[in-house]
C-alpha cells in the first residue's frame, strides 16, 4: 500500500426513495447502502450479519427485487424503489402476511436474521419459488439463521404463500 | 418491550397464555417489523466509530507501528496503539477470582494468537475509521508458533486434577473384559457464529458510564468495566434489550469492548466498535479442538464392566479453558468401573470460550459413538445397547435421578421413527445410488441453577410491569415472564410488559447453561405473588377498599378483576380498585435468595458464577436428557451426507412454552446437524491464522441442508430442579446429534468417522 494514498473527502448529494418516501442524503461514494440504511437514516431494521454478502441479513428489495444491501452502493440505487422491512407492513400497522405467518410459526428465535428472512421470502414467494418445501428451502439457502429456525421459515413460508394465493 | 400482538393467542386465550401454553413470543411483533433496536444500533448524538486491527502473526512482538498515515486520514480522531491507549486496571474472572495482574492491555506488544488486537483507528464516520484502519503499519517480531492440537511442538499438555473421575479399577477390568474397544474421537475448533457480531457502543458522562451492547450477563459484564475503570458498579450501565444470537459468546467484556469504552474515555465522544465478521473468528474463543480416547469393556451380553475415558483440549497461551470432556462420559451408563482424565494443551490462540453445551458436547460425541461401536462389535442393536446399560442412578455422584425420563424418550423416539423397521448390518438399506443409514444417540446436561431476582409492579391503570436485568436472546425469556406474571397475578398476558436488557433492573446472574429460565421463573412468581398478597391485603383491610366490608378471610384476582371466591360483594378491576384506594401502583421485589444473605453475597452471586448450585446438591443429581434418531442418505460415489430426517424425543421438565421450546430445540438439533457435516475452523499451518474466518468459508447449515425435524416433549414436571418443574431446554438438544449422525453414517456406509466434521473425502 502506498504511504501516500489520500482519501477524497468528495460526497454526493443523493435522493434515495425508501418504502415510498424520499430522502436527501449527503454522503460519501463508498457508503454501501446498508450503512446508509442503519447509520444515516436509522432504519436499523435491515441487519448486517457479515458486510460481505454471504448472510442474507441485509436484504432488501430495490424494484421489487431481492438484494444485498451490503453489497450494493448507496448511490447506485438513486432513483429506485428500496423497500427495506419496516415498509413491509401496511400504512395501518397490518402485518404483511409473511410476517403474519413468521409470528405464527415461530419462525425465529434471537430475531436478527428475521427481517433479511421475511424481505427474501416476499420475493421467493413473488418470484413463483414457494411451490414445495424442496423449492423453498433451495431459494432461502442465501439467508443464514443460526439459530436454525429453518423448518419454521419453510412452515411460514408455505402458509403465507398459500394465503397470498386464495 | 411493550409490542404485544394478542391476534394469534385469541382463539383460546386462556389456555395460550398460562405458564405452559404455546403463547406467540411477545417480542415477535417488534422483531417482525424491524422495530426492535438490538444493543449498538443506538443513535447517539455525535457517534464516532471505531475500527480494529490485528496481529497478522500468531506469536511474537510488535516492534513498531506507524500510525502517521492513519492520524492524518479524513475524518479521523485518534489511532490508539499499546502506547497511546489509556492505562485499564486488572479485573477479576467470571468465578470472581482477582486479576493475574494489576493492569489490563487491550492492546497488546506480545502477541499470542493471529487476529490480536494490536491497535485501533476512532473517525466520524465507520468508512473514515476503515479505511483509515487499512494504513496502520505494523511490524512485527515474529517467532514460531504452536498452530493447533497436532502441531509437533504441542505436547501432552497440562493435567487437570480436577477433571479427573474415578471409580472400581477401570484399567484392570477392560484389560479382563471379554469384549473390548477402544478408539479416538476429535472434535475441530467450533464457532458460535452467532448473526449479529459482537460490537458495542460506550458512552461516558462524566464518571458514568453507559455501554449498549449485546449481552448474555448483564451485571458481570458490568462488573468488568467497573473494575477496568476504577468505577463504584452502580456507575456502569449496561443496555442489551435484544441480543441476535450468543450461543454462550457473549457472557464476557472482551478486549474490543474495553478499547472501545477507553477510546469514548479518552475523545470523551461516544464510541461505536463492531467487529467485523472475519473478527468474530479471533476476537473471541469459539470451542476449543478436542481429542479423546474411550476405551469401554464388555461381557458377551452387552453388559459394560468398564470405561477408559482420556481427553485433551486446546487452550491459549495465555489464558486457561477448559471443556470437560468426561461429563457425559461419567453419567450416561452404568459401569462398575470408570476412569476419566484429561488434559490442557496450549497453542497460539484466542482463549476457547463457551459454546452450547461446552463439554457435554464434544463429550457426548466420544462415549455415544462408542457405544455404538460397541454394539457392533457384539451384534446387537444399538438402541437396545442403550437400554442394556440403563443407568438408574448416577453412577459418579451415586444419586437418584431428580427425574429422567430417557427410557421413556428412547421408546417415544423409536416408535415416530420407525426403529423397529430398521436393519441392522451396515449397507442394509438403500435407495437406488443412495445409502441409508439409521442412527441413535443419547444426548443429557445438567440442571444448572442459581439465584434471581425480579421486580413486579402492579400499575394503576391495572397494567402489569416486570423489571429484570437478565436477557432474552430468543430463548423466550419476554414470552415466559409475561406468562408467569399474567398467571400468578391473574391478569390477562397482554396487560404484562416485561423489561429485560438494563442493568440497572434488578439483577440477574449469567444467561447461559440453561438456567436462565428456571431462575427467573422462579423470580417473578415469588415476586408477583408478593405483590399479590399486598394487593388482596390492600383490598381486605384499607379502609377505602369496597372490599373491606366483606370481612372476607381471602379475595381472588382473576382476568384482572377482583372479587371474593364466593361471588358475593362487589366484583372490581384492578384499575377501579387502585383508583378506589389512591394507589398509584404495587410494587414488589422477589428474589429466590435465602433471607440471611448479604449485600456482599449478593453481588457476588450476581456478577460472578461462584455461587451457583451444583447440580447434585442434596439428594439428586438433574439433567436434563434426550435421545435422537436419524436418518441420512449418502450418495454412494460422492460420498456426500444429506441428513433427511430426524426424531428427538426430549425430557426437559416441564415446559415453560412448548411453542418456544420447540424452536430452541429445533435450533440445537441444527447446530448439532453442522457440527457433524460442515462445522470446523481451519488453521494455516505456516501462520497460526484461521483461513475460514467468514460465513462463505465456515459453513453453517443453510436452509437447503436442513430437513422436517420431529420433536417430542416426554419431560414430566421436576420439582428438584426449579420452582415451576422446568430443566434446561437452549443446550440440550445439541448433545447427541454429531454422535447420531456418525452412527447413521456407519449404519448406512460400513465407515466409521471418529473426526468431525464428516466430509465426503472421510467416506471415498
Ligand atoms: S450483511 Fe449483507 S449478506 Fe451479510
Ligand atoms: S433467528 Fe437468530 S439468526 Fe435467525
Amino acid at each position: 500500500m502506498n504511504d501516500q494514498v489520500t482519501i477524497s473527502p468528495t460526497t454526493l448529494s443523493l435522493n434515495l426513495t425508501i418504502n415510498g418516501r424520499t430522502q436527501a442524503l449527503e454522503i460519501e461514494p463508498r457508503v454501501t447502502l446498508l450503512d446508509a440504511l442503519r447509520e444515516r437514516l436509522h432504519l436499523t431494521g435491515t441487519k448486517k450479519g457479515c458486510d460481505q454478502g454471504q448472510c442474507g441479513a441485509c436484504t432488501v428489495h430495490v424494484d421489487g427485487e431481492r438484494v444485498l444491501a451490503c453489497l450494493t452502493l448507496a448511490a447506485q440505487v438513486e432513483g429506485r424503489s428500496i423497500t427495506t422491512i419496516e415498509g413491509l407492513a401496511g400504512e395501518d400497522g397490518t402485518l404483511h402476511a409473511v410476517q403474519a405467518a413468521f409470528l405464527e410459526q415461530d419462525a425465529f428465535q434471537c430475531g436478527y436474521c428475521t427481517p433479511g428472512q421475511i424481505m427474501s421470502a416476499v420475493a421467493c414467494i413473488r418470484e413463483g419459488h414457494a411451490g414445495s418445501d424442496e423449492e423453498i428451502r433451495e431459494y432461502m439457502a442465501g439467508n443464514l439463521c443460526r439459530c436454525g429456525a429453518y423448518p419454521h421459515i419453510v412452515a411460514a413460508i408455505r402458509q403465507a404463500a398459500q394465503e397470498l394465493r386464495s | 418491550m411493550t409490542v404485544h400482538d394478542m391476534k394469534h393467542a385469541a382463539s383460546d386465550s386462556a389456555r395460550l397464555e398460562a405458564v405452559g401454553g404455546r403463547l406467540s413470543r411477545v417480542d415477535g411483533p417488534a422483531k417482525i417489523t424491524g422495530a426492535a433496536k438490538y444493543a449498538f444500533e443506538q443513535q447517539l448524538e455525535g457517534l464516532t466509530h471505531a475500527v480494529l486491527v490485528g496481529a497478522t502473526i500468531a506469536a511474537g512482538k510488535v516492534t513498531a507501528i506507524d500510525a502517521r498515515a492513519a492520524e492524518t486520514a479524513p475524518g479521523v480522531l485518534a489511532v490508539l496503539t499499546p502506547d497511546t491507549i489509556m492505562e485499564l486496571r486488572g479485573a477479576s474472572d467470571w468465578l470472581g477470582n482477582p486479576p493475574s495482574q494489576p493492569t489490563y492491555a487491550p492492546l497488546v506488544r506480545e502477541v499470542t494468537f493471529s487476529g490480536q488486537h494490536v491497535a485501533a483507528v476512532v473517525a466520524e464516520t465507520f468508512e473514515q475509521a476503515v479505511a483509515a484502519a487499512a494504513l496502520v503499519k505494523v511490524w512485527y517480531d515474529e517467532t514460531p508458533a504452536i498452530v493447533d492440537l497436532s502441531d509437533g511442538k504441542a505436547g501432552d499438555g497440562i493435567p487437570i486434577d480436577a477433571m479427573t473421575k474415578e471409580w472400581g479399577d477401570a484399567e484392570a477390568a477392560f484389560a479382563e473384559a471379554p469384549v473390548r474397544i477402544c478408539a479416538a474421537y476429535n472434535t475441530p475448533r467450533e464457532f458460535q457464529a452467532a448473526m449479529e457480531p459482537h460490537g458495542l457502543i460506550a458512552r461516558w458522562e462524566g464518571d458514568e458510564l453507559t455501554i449498549w451492547e449485546p449481552s448474555q450477563w448483564l451485571d458481570g459484564m458490568a462488573r468488568t468495566y467497573a473494575e477496568w475503570f476504577g468505577l463504584p458498579f452502580e456507575n456502569v450501565r449496561l443496555v442489551s434489550p435484544y441480543i441476535g444470537g450468543g450461543f454462550g459468546s457473549k457472557a464476557l467484556a472482551l478486549a474490543h469492548s474495553a478499547v472501545a469504552a477507553a477510546a469514548a474515555r479518552m475523545l470523551d465522544r461516544p464510541v461505536k466498535l463492531v467487529l467485523t465478521r472475519p473478527q468474530n473468528f479471533t476476537s473471541y474463543g469459539g470451542r476449543a479442538a478436542t481429542r479423546q480416547t474411550v476405551a469401554i469393556g464388555a461381557d458377551r451380553d452387552g453388559k459394560i464392566q468398564s470405561i477408559v475415558h482420556r481427553g485433551v483440549n486446546e487452550t491459549a497461551v495465555d489464558g486457561m479453558w477448559v471443556e470437560p470432556l468426561g461429563s457425559v462420559t461419567s453419567i450416561m451408563y452404568a459401569t462398575p468401573n470408570f476412569s476419566s482424565k484429561q488434559n490442557v494443551v496450549r497453542v497460539n490462540t484466542v482463549v476457547p470460550g463457551a459454546k452450547r453445551a461446552p463439554g457435554e458436547n464434544p463429550s457426548a460425541f466420544g462415549i455415544e459413538s462408542a457405544i455404538d461401536e460397541l454394539a457392533y462389535e457384539l451384534g446387537i442393536d444399538p438402541l437396545e445397547m442403550r437400554l442394556i446399560n440403563y443407568a438408574e442412578q448416577d453412577p459418579h455422584a451415586k444419586k437418584a435421578w431428580s427425574t429422567r425420563q430417557l427410557r421413556e424418550a428412547f421408546a417415544a423416539g423409536a416408535e415416530a421413527f420407525g426403529w423397529a423397521k430398521r436393519s441392522n448390518a451396515p449397507r442394509s438399506m438403500r435407495d437406488g445410488r443412495q445409502l441409508i443409514g439409521w442412527g441413535v444417540a443419547a444426548g443429557t446436561y445438567p440442571v444448572r441453577r442459581a439465584h434471581g431476582e425480579a421486580v413486579v409492579k402492579l400499575l394503576s391503570d391495572g397494567s402489569v410491569e416486570v423489571e429484570s436485568s437478565s436477557i432474552d436472546m430468543g430463548q423466550g425469556t419476554y414470552t415466559i415472564l409475561a406468562q408467569t406474571a399474567a398467571e400468578t397475578l391473574g391478569v390477562p398476558v397482554e396487560r404484562v410488559s416485561v423489561k429485560l436488557g438494563d442493568s440497572h433492573f434488578a439483577r440477574a446472574g449469567v444467561t447461559g447453561g440453561s438456567r436462565l429460565a428456571g431462575v427467573m421463573t422462579g423470580a417473578v412468581h415469588k415476586a408477583a405473588g408478593q405483590a399479590l398478597d399486598e394487593l388482596i391485603g390492600l383490598a381486605l383491610s384499607d379502609p377505602r377498599s369496597p372490599f373491606q366490608k366483606l370481612q372476607a378471610n381471602t379475595l381472588q384476582v382473576r382476568d384482572g378483576r377482583i372479587a371474593s371466591p364466593r361471588g358475593e360483594g362487589p366484583d372490581l378491576s384492578i384499575a377501579d380498585f387502585m383508583m378506589a384506594i389512591g394507589r398509584d401502583q404495587i410494587e414488589a421485589k422477589g428474589d429466590t435468595l435465602p433471607a440471611s444473605t448479604t449485600p456482599e453475597e449478593r453481588y457476588k452471586n450476581y456478577t460472578t458464577i461462584a455461587m451457583s448450585i451444583p447440580h447434585t446438591e442434596g439428594d439428586y443429581s438433574r439433567h436434563s436428557w434426550c435421545a435422537h434418531f436419524v436418518e441420512v442418505r449418502v450418495d454412494e460415489d460422492f460420498g456426500t451426507v444429506r441428513v433427511s430426517r430426524v426424531v428427538s424425543a426430549l425430557d426437559s421438565g416441564r415446559l415453560y412454552n412448548p411453542k418456544l421450546a420447540e424452536s430452541q430445540w429445533k435450533g440445537g438439533i441444527i447446530m448439532g446437524i453442522g457440527q457433524a457435516l460442515l462445522e470446523e475452523g481451519i488453521v494455516d499451518r505456516r501462520h497460526g491464522r484461521i483461513v475460514n474466518g467468514n460465513f462463505a468459508d465456515y459453513m453453517l447449515p443453510t436452509n437447503a441442508d436442513i430437513p422436517d425435524i420431529q420433536t417430542i416433549s416426554v419431560g414430566i414436571p421436576d420439582p428438584h430442579s426449579s420452582a415451576l418443574g422446568g430443566k434446561g431446554v437452549g443446550e440440550l438438544a445439541i448433545v447427541g446429534i454429531a454422535p447420531a449422525i456418525a452412527n447413521a453414517v456407519f449404519h448406512a456406509t460400513g465407515k466409521r468417522v471418529r473426526d468431525l466434521p464428516i466430509t465426503l473425502e472421510k467416506l471415498i
